[in-house]
């Protein structure tokens, strides 16, 4: 149900996230009434211009410091190299944030917001809105009640050819942003397998960074249970972008980012069940619809009406996660290259690595 | 030497970048279009340029300071032939001494006739407009460096293969889902070039004095048929060939936005469309991007696993009888191809292993 007086929004960060996700997300939730954005921050007036053509009605500032914040929701969109410090100062101020993944560029950092959420009591959620998927809801029922009998195995192959419209070379900067692929799309890819799996026993970690940023990586992981799984990601070249998870009586898979899809085959089955996942009405739910149903229970808990399902302390676990990994790094082998290229390219990673 | 390389993220751009950084004897500027290309080559700290390759100052400032400009950028018809112009502006505003341009064997077109060398004539009658684009190319270049300042190099190669390649990655998807198939058997000649084989035909072309206004067609050292090439990539997949159909040359009709598009592009056209007003060329743009193809179906058909998958450009290379020669490179540049087929081969299928394209029956 819609709230009395709509949330005062302030979105932080008006790049391609806050254009292509929260900007339509956000029109639909005022349209509805849940939510009014009250104002645009950004210090790039050419950034600014299109989110105001969408909210013409709100303000528009190139600094958080100047915007009123007690009571309201503010979304932090901007790099992340900038989410702490503003997520600090919105806190700070009374407002409850929504900060987008990654929650921050190190481990560092995002402990300094979860502090300043604690001593100001006011909320702080993490945009991992893949956690809202129909299909990745189901993943952990399948995971926790073992229809199909325990997982024995995993493998996660994600990403393509990059294609995100970065706005300045500050992503791929290592001194702007310390992590490739595994700092970003791997955020998600971590964060959902510790919801579903919770924290590995061991891991081993490999990328292909030389000096920069990695453009691919394979992760091993062991589980208490016995479970083993793969991760491999990359921004390189087209994987299959699929998950597939092998229980003792079935295997089922999900196709990255089909939010509400499954395909599904047991034991005696000849053929693959491969069908969309409806909620007892009947409902499909989407990937954008899963991104709104995020800022609903954000909303929703900032009314008491719920509680926040990827609060700051979730969202710091993937950060954790990645960090581990980057501090076990090995170069992957690439046996393209002549022996003298190995040699560099082993130096370089060994000399360079934590530039 | 100091190289600014256009196209840099491309797969050709891509593992020169990664040769020029893993070796001692250039130093690349990597030149792109837009951000988001900076994505593979961020494996190492570089001094990228991102810049309109179509833009000839934006490209000027970007190759300030370079001794000399490889030009492996691709792009659709008129790109092509734009670019070269762009791309020959930029060289001589900032100074640049050579000019080494990636452009194909393909303005020989893709089966091309025996006996063709660099001294056969070429012409714009080719089916494909991609083939027509560069041979327009080339003859832009040839035109600005006969009264400028830039010494250009052209290399011509054919099937440029190795990690990253679409003739590695898009065959093995092909085999694995058990759409491949091959002309007549596949016994038509694959002129293909490994990677490493074209860098090193660029270091040369970058380096030898006598190769200043020149073309020529560089290839591997081995004559292979597609059969074998095929073979090679389904043997390590664990994929029998008796799953590749052999077909006949299918007809490819030209959709009709395609025949627009390469109306277009032709010289004269372009020299009339500025006289065509405005509102005319947004309607006729809009009707075209809303032009939908007729599709004709019949559902009382078998259907088969998985359709055969080949394309034009694929049917015409898989019809050549005509291994392309290397004696021009090996007599002016000293090209001599540096790795071997069997080689090539195996490194592409690494990186294969490497990209995950694996057969999943057989793991």
């Amino acid at each position: 149900m819609p709230p009395a007086n709509p949330i005062p929004v302030i979105l932080v960060g008006c790049g391609a996230v806050s254009r292509f996700f929260y900007a339509p997300a956000l029109t639909e939730l005022q349209s509805k009434g849940v939510l009014r954005v009250e104002t645009l921050v950004d210090p790039s007036a050419a950034n600014l211009q299109p989110l105001a053509e969408v909210f013409p009605n709100a303000g528009k500032s190139a600094r958080l410091e100047d915007a009123t914040l007690a009571s309201r929701l503010v979304i932090i969109a901007s790099p992340p190299k900038f989410h702490a410090q503003a997520t600090i100062h919105a806190l700070q101020g009374g407002a409850t944030v929504l900060c987008e993944k990654p929650m921050a560029n190190t481990v560092a950092e995002a402990e300094t917001m979860l502090e300043a959420a604690k001593a100001s009591g006011s909320l702080l959620a993490v945009g991992l809105y893949k956690r809202f998927f129909p299909a990745c809801e189901s993943l952990k029922g399948l995971l926790e009640k073992a229809p199909l009998g325990h997982l024995q195995s995993f493998t996660i192959e994600e990403g393509g050819k990059f294609g995100w419209q970065a706005a300045s070379d500050s992503f791929f900067r290592k001194n702007m942003t310390p992590g490739g692929v595994l700092l970003d799309i791997g955020v998600h890819v971590l964060d959902l397998l510790l919801w579903w799996f919770g924290e590995p026993a061991s891991l081993n970690y490999e990328d292909d960074a030389l000096g920069g940023q990695e453009a691919n990586c394979r992760i091993e992981l062991d589980y208490p249970g016995g479970a083993r799984g793969v991760v491999r990601l990359s921004r390189d070249w087209q994987t299959r972008n699929e998950y597939t998870f092998h229980f003792e009586r079935g295997v089922v898979r999900y196709k990255v980012n089909d939010a509400n899809h499954l395909e599904i085959q047991t034991d005696g089955m000849p053929a693959l069940l491969s069908g969309s996942l409806l909620t007892p009405r009947g409902v499909e739910r989407s990937n954008p619809q899963s991104f709104i149903e995020q800022l609903l229970n954000v909303t929703a808990t900032m009314q008491g009406l719920a509680s926040l399902r990827v609060p700051g302390e979730e969202g710091i676990r993937s950060l954790r996660l990645i960090e581990q990994c980057y501090a076990n790094r090995r170069l992957m082998p690439m046996p393209w290259l002549t022996t003298g290229e190995t040699k560099a390219a082993l130096h370089l990673a060994s000399t360079k690595g934590d530039a | 030497m100091k190289i600014a390389l256009v196209g840099a993220s491309g797969f050709v751009g891509t593992r020169m970048v990664e040769r020029w950084c893993l070796g001692d004897h250039f130093e690349v500027v990597p030149v792109v279009r837009s951000f988001s290309s900076l994505a593979v080559m961020a494996r190492f700290e570089l001094p990228w340029q991102v810049c309109d390759s179509m833009d000839p100052s934006a490209l000027a400032k970007a190759f300030q300071g370079c001794d000399a400009v490889v030009h492996a950028a691709i792009g659709d018809p008129a790109q092509i032939e734009k670019m070269a112009d762009s791309i020959y502006r930029a060289a001589e505003a900032a100074r640049v001494k050579r000019l080494v341009v990636l452009s194909s064997s393909s303005v020989h077109g893709q089966a091309p006739p025996p006996g063709t060398d660099e001294t056969s004539p070429l012409h714009e009658r080719h089916v494909m407009a991609y083939n027509n684009a560069k041979v327009r190319a080339e003859k832009i270049l040839n035109r600005l460096s006969a009264s400028g300042s830039v010494e250009v190099v052209m290399l011509r190669p054919s099937v440029v293969y190795g990690p990253r390649s679409r003739w590695i990655a898009d065959t093995a998807r092909q085999l694995l889902d058990g759409s491949a198939c091959l002309i007549r058997e596949g016994t038509a000649i694959c002129n293909g070039i490994y990677v490493d084989n074209l860098i090193q035909a660029v270091e040369l072309a970058l380096q030898v004095p006598q190769a200043a206004g020149q073309a020529f067609l560089v290839g591997d050292a081995e004559s292979v048929t597609w059969h074998a090439f095929y073979q090679i990539i389904a043997n390590a997949l664990g994929i029998g060939m008796e799953t590749v159909r052999s077909i006949e040359p299918p007809v490819f009709p030209h959709p009709f936005k395609e025949r627009v598009g390469n109306f277009a592009a032709l010289p004269a056209t372009q020299i009339v469309l500025p006289l065509i007003p405005g509102k005319l060329k947004r309607l006729t743009k809009l009707l075209l991007a809303n032009w939908q193809e007729p599709t004709p179906g019949n559902v009382w058909k078998l259907r088969p696993e998985t359709a055969c998958t080949t394309t034009e450009e694929l049917t015409l290379l898989q019809q050549c009888q005509w291994q392309l020669p290397n004696q021009k490179a090996q007599a002016i540049l000293g090209y001599q191809p540096e790795v071997l087929f069997d080689e090539a081969m195996r490194r592409s299928l690494e990186w294969l292993k490497f990209a995950g394209l694996r057969n999943p029956s057989t793991n």
